[in-house]
Parts: structure tokens; C-alpha cells; sequence
């Protein structure tokens, strides 16, 4: 940890300094506040611990953020919050909350609660409250957020559970809470505000037990990056290379808004856009798969299976089932394409080099940070963490303007 | 195109017709997933099954796969939100959670690949799609490609 605290150092200096001589940067609104710190540190490591000793996830990005209660002085930091690009909302496990939040209400007086399910039948539950959230110098006022599994509040009903597993520890979920800072302004948007038939994302909880209900956009969970006062169009993601044996710990920064500060221009970085479910298409191999995404909370490259890449799954008995155990390293590579979002008739590729090794063999050295691990995800390429290594990656939201043009999108 | 909707349906049940599985289940168990899912269907004919769709108002998409004998073979989703698999898998949802040996913290799709039962769930908020389907129940001269 100790390594940790030196490298926010070194990156709130030159962070600072980068502030003191970049004032002129030039920008289109009329009136251009005074630029604030916009580098959060991040790092991958072990996790939180839990009795005394760390998770010990591999690949999982982590922040420290500030949550206060609104508009006062009165806050809490979390460590360890997953930075995950994949969702959007912040959610913090009720457990670590020592914060007075009010639950959030809906029209009828009744408390709103919210549910995120996972492809892996997992998910979380829990109350919806507003809280400012500070990251870097930058400050998002009364932000929906999601505080995770308290035990003074109904259980989750069964249109949330649907039979699943939740992941409401810090054990189980391997982080204090997570940062959702994804491609989208809300973690549902308009069909969560459907007058009848929403999904099972939102609750009305009355004493009687939560039911489904239709919340509005505006009350739903945000992406506290577009709520920022500025710097609020997206954000870069700068991770050092790695080592092809891991390492044992990462530090970077996440750095927010894209072409308004000088350290976050693009750079001559290719910007592609998702479509409306945040996908694009990754050709490998000649096929083109479509439903293909960039995910900082997916902590391996999955793709496709064994049959189709010809590398071997782990043993289904070992803790690295899932992932793929080749005897030797797999040199690959695939194209990712889009449309050039300030001009979507035409495309923009990029090749994508990458790497599997044997993650058996990986799991078992202490390193907590590998560039190699991949895994199987049947039909699309879920570019996860080790897409992150040595390379600035980013991210525009859906409908904020930036030089790349408007998000959703990725640049790299 | 053999693709042709026979029919279809805005049908909004008010009451519940519980009791039936979805995968392994009887042709009557789609009608039970279309009103739990608050869903419109209609029935696409192919050769040797037929294919009932059922739409959510959300824009996810649900597919179960039957045999002429009347049994669900596979279903399939896709779109922004996850269906209730313990619904759409039926009696084998246990199984499949039986068979996910997840190590807390790790993020990525749900694969089971037993001797009898595939399921493949992958996706993220927003985009989630998947397939499950029974070996044993596939139609003669249905492949598993079918179900998508």
C-alpha cells in the first residue's frame, strides 16, 4: 500500500502543475470555469480485506470516492470502489454506510428501490438515495445512488432475486461498492420510465412489500461523471503496460472529460461509436461478432468458446473455471469497428493484438494484475481489463458533445 | 421464406397460469412465461418445431423453441434487460445454478455445459443475451444451432 500512497502522490503533483499551466485551454462554452482537478487515481490490487486479509480478485480496478449527504460537509470516503464501465450508477454496500442517507420517495410516498442483475444470475438490492459525490476536484451534486443490501429494509422480492445469488458482501462482491461509470447517463433510461410493464429494475416498497414501478429518468441512478459541472462529457482510463507474468499491483488515473482539459485530448485516438445497447462489432478470425463491449468490471477478455478459439477451458473443478488454460501463450488478434461518431457513414477499425496465457498458472503467482487472462463468453468479445494495459481508453457518454462528437463511444 | 408469423397475439392475462415449466415444459408453459414477462407473441413456423416469440415493452426479445410434440426444447433472450431465468429455465434452473462454480467477484457469463443441459448467458446492463437448450429434447434433424 505503501507503493500506492507514493504513486497518488506523484500523480496529484503532476496533476497540479498540470493545472497551473494549462488554464488557457481553449473551449467553446461562453462562460469557462476555472479548471479543477480532473486525475482520479486508480489501481488494481488484492481488494478490501475481509478479516484481516485482501479478497485477492484478479484484475479488478479500483477508486476511492467521497459521498456526502447533500449539500453539507458531511461525508464519508470508500475505498475500494470497482470502477466498472460496464453499468452505470454508484452503488455502496448499506454495511460500510455510516452516512445518514434519506431514501429516495415516489410520488405516492413510498420508498424507491432498485435491483441490477447480471448475466451470471447475481444481484444487488437496495434502497435508492441522494448523496454528492467528489472524485479528483470534481463535485456531483444529489446523485441517485444505490445503497446495497441493508437489513433494515424489505428483502428483495422475487422479480429482483429471480431465483439468482446476491452479491451483497464485500466478500462476495470483492469490493466496497461500485463506481458505475459506464457509456449511459442512467443505469435504465426511458424504458424504466414506461407508464406500464417496466422491467424489474425499479420498486415501489411500501410496508406491504415491494412491487415493480415506473420511476422517472431523472430520479433513476446516474453516471456521476455527466453530472459534474464540468469535465462531465466522459473520461480516460491510463494504465501502464504490464508485465506478461502479471504484477502485483497497478496504479493509474482516471482522468475526466474528454478535449476539455489538456490532459485529456484524444490525441489521435480513434474514436468508434457503440450502438444503443453500448455494443460493437469485433471481427475475428473473418466472423464478425456484434454484440461485442469494452469493460473495465469484467476482469479477463472473454470470447467466444473453446470449440471456436481452439484454446482449452480450465479444469471445471478449479477455481479458474471459465477461463482458458492453454499450455502455451495464444498470440491473437481481432479488429473492432464502429462508426466514426462525428460522421456516422463512416467506419472506423482498429486491430486489436492480444494475448491468452494459461490462467491456472497465472492465478497461482501472487500478482493480482495480468494483461493475458481471457476466458469464454459464447458469441461476442467482452473486452475486460487486461484491453486496458498500456493504453488510454476513452470512454464518451450517450448525448455529451466532445471533439470525438456526441457518446455513446470508445476512443483508444 | 418459410418465416411467417401465423398469428399474433397483444394478449395481457390478468391472471397467472403457474404451474408450468418453460425449458423441458409443455407448449402450454410459453403461454405462463407470456404473462409473466407482461409480453406480446407471436408463433413463427419452421421445419420440424415452431418458434414463439414473445416481446417485452422494454424491446427484450424471447424465444422458446418447441418440438411438434409440444415440448420446449430451448429458449433464447436478448435485449436491455434479463429475463427471469428461474421462469424461462423452468426445472432446469437448478441445474444450472448448480453448475455455476463462480469465485466471488468475477464478473463474466454464465456457461453450463453438462450432458444434457446447455446454457449460455452472457451481456452486460443494457445488452443481455443467451440461449438454453436440452440435448436430449431436440427435434430429429434440429441442430442446437436453431436456438439463437
Amino acid at each position: 500500500m505503501r507503493g500506492f500512497a507514493a504513486a497518488t502522490l506523484v500523480l496529484l503533483i503532476v496533476s497540479l502543475s498540470g493545472c497551473g499551466s494549462g488554464n488557457s485551454s481553449s473551449s467553446s462554452e461562453t462562460t469557462t470555469p476555472p479548471p479543477v482537478n480532473n486525475v482520479q487515481p486508480v489501481i488494481v490490487d488484492a481488494g478490501p480485506a475481509v478479516n484481516g486479509q485482501p479478497v485477492g480478485d484478479e484484475d479488478v480496478l479500483f477508486t476511492t470516492v467521497t459521498i456526502c449527504v447533500p449539500g453539507t460537509a458531511t461525508c464519508q470516503t470508500i475505498d475500494h470502489m470497482a470502477v466498472d464501465t460496464g453499468s452505470t450508477g454508484v452503488r455502496i454496500l448499506a454495511s460500510l454506510l455510516t452516512l445518514p442517507l434519506v431514501s429516495s420517495m415516489n410520488a405516492s410516498g413510498q420508498p424507491i428501490a432498485n435491483c441490477i442483475q447480471y448475466a451470471d444470475n447475481t444481484y444487488q438490492w437496495g434502497p435508492v438515495a441522494k448523496a454528492d459525490i467528489k472524485m479528483a476536484g470534481e463535485v456531483a451534486s444529489s446523485v441517485p445512488i444505490q445503497m446495497v443490501g441493508p437489513s433494515n429494509f424489505p428483502a428483495a422480492p422475487a422479480d429482483c432475486t429471480a431465483g439468482g445469488t446476491p452479491a451483497q458482501t464485500v466478500s462476495d462482491l470483492g469490493a466496497n461498492g461500485i463506481l458505475g461509470v459506464g457509456l449511459f447517463r442512467q443505469d435504465c433510461g426511458a424504458a424504466c420510465a414506461l407508464p406500464s410493464s417496466p422491467p424489474a429494475i425499479y420498486f415501489s416498497c411500501p410496508a406491504s412489500g415491494c412491487s415493480i414501478a415506473s420511476v422517472s429518468v431523472t430520479e433513476q441512478l446516474q453516471n456521476p461523471v455527466w453530472m459534474f459541472s464540468q469535465d462531465n462529457n466522459g473520461l480516460v482510463i491510463v494504465l501502464p503496460q504490464i508485465a506478461a507474468t502479471g504484477a502485483a499491483s497497478v496504479s493509474g488515473s482516471m482522468m475526466f472529460g474528454i478535449g476539455t482539459q489538456t490532459n485529456n485530448t484524444l490525441s489521435g485516438a480513434q474514436a468508434q461509436a457503440t450502438d444503443g445497447y453500448g455494443n460493437f462489432t469485433t471481427t475475428f478470425n473473418g466472423t464478425r461478432y456484434s454484440s461485442s463491449f469494452i469493460d473495465t468490471g469484467s476482469n479477463g477478455v472473454f470470447f467466444l468458446d473453446a470449440a471456436t478459439t481452439g484454446l482449452p477451458d480450465c479444469s471445471a473443478r478449479s477455481q479458474e473455471v471459465g477461463f482458458y488454460c492453454p499450455a502455451s501463450t495464444a498470440s491473437l488478434a481481432a479488429i473492432n469497428s464502429g462508426p466514426n461518431p462525428n460522421g456516422p457513414a463512416t467506419q472506423v477499425s482498429s486491430n486489436i493484438a492480444f494475448s491468452v496465457a494459461n490462467a491456472t498458472t497465472l492465478f497461482n503467482s501472487s500478482n493480482t494484475a495480468f494483461n493475458n487472462v481471457g476466458g469464454a463468453n459464447p458469441g461476442a468479445f467482452d473486452w475486460g481489463l487486461p484491453f486496458f494495459f498500456g493504453r488510454n481508453v476513452f470512454l464518451g457518454i450517450e448525448g455529451q458533445s466532445s471533439p470525438a462528437g456526441a457518446g455513446p463511444y470508445w476512443a483508444y | 421464406m418459410m418465416k411467417r408469423p401465423l398469428m399474433v397475439l397483444s394478449a395481457l392475462f390478468a391472471a397467472a397460469l403457474s404451474g408450468f415449466a418453460a425449458l423441458g415444459g409443455s407448449e402450454e408453459s410459453v403461454v405462463s412465461d407470456q404473462v409473466k414477462f407482461q409480453a406480446s407473441r407471436r408463433i413463427v413456423p419452421e421445419h420440424g418445431y415452431r418458434v414463439y416469440e414473445i416481446s417485452r415493452p422494454d424491446g427484450t426479445l424471447i424465444r422458446e423453441y418447441v418440438s411438434f410434440d409440444g415440448k420446449v426444447f430451448g429458449v433464447s433472450w436478448k435485449g436491455p434487460t434479463l429475463p427471469d431465468l428461474s421462469q424461462l429455465l423452468g426445472s432446469s434452473f437448478a441445474e444450472f445454478q448448480n453448475s455455476l462454480h463462480r469465485k466471488a467477484g468475477r464478473r463474466k457469463a454464465a456457461v453450463v455445459n453438462n450432458s444434457d443441459l446447455i446454457v449460455e448467458s452472457t451481456g452486460h446492463m443494457r445488452a443481455f443475451q443467451g440461449r438454453a437448450y436440452l440435448k436430449s429434447m431436440l427435434p430429429d434433424g434440429v441442430t442446437q444451432e436453431v436456438v439463437q
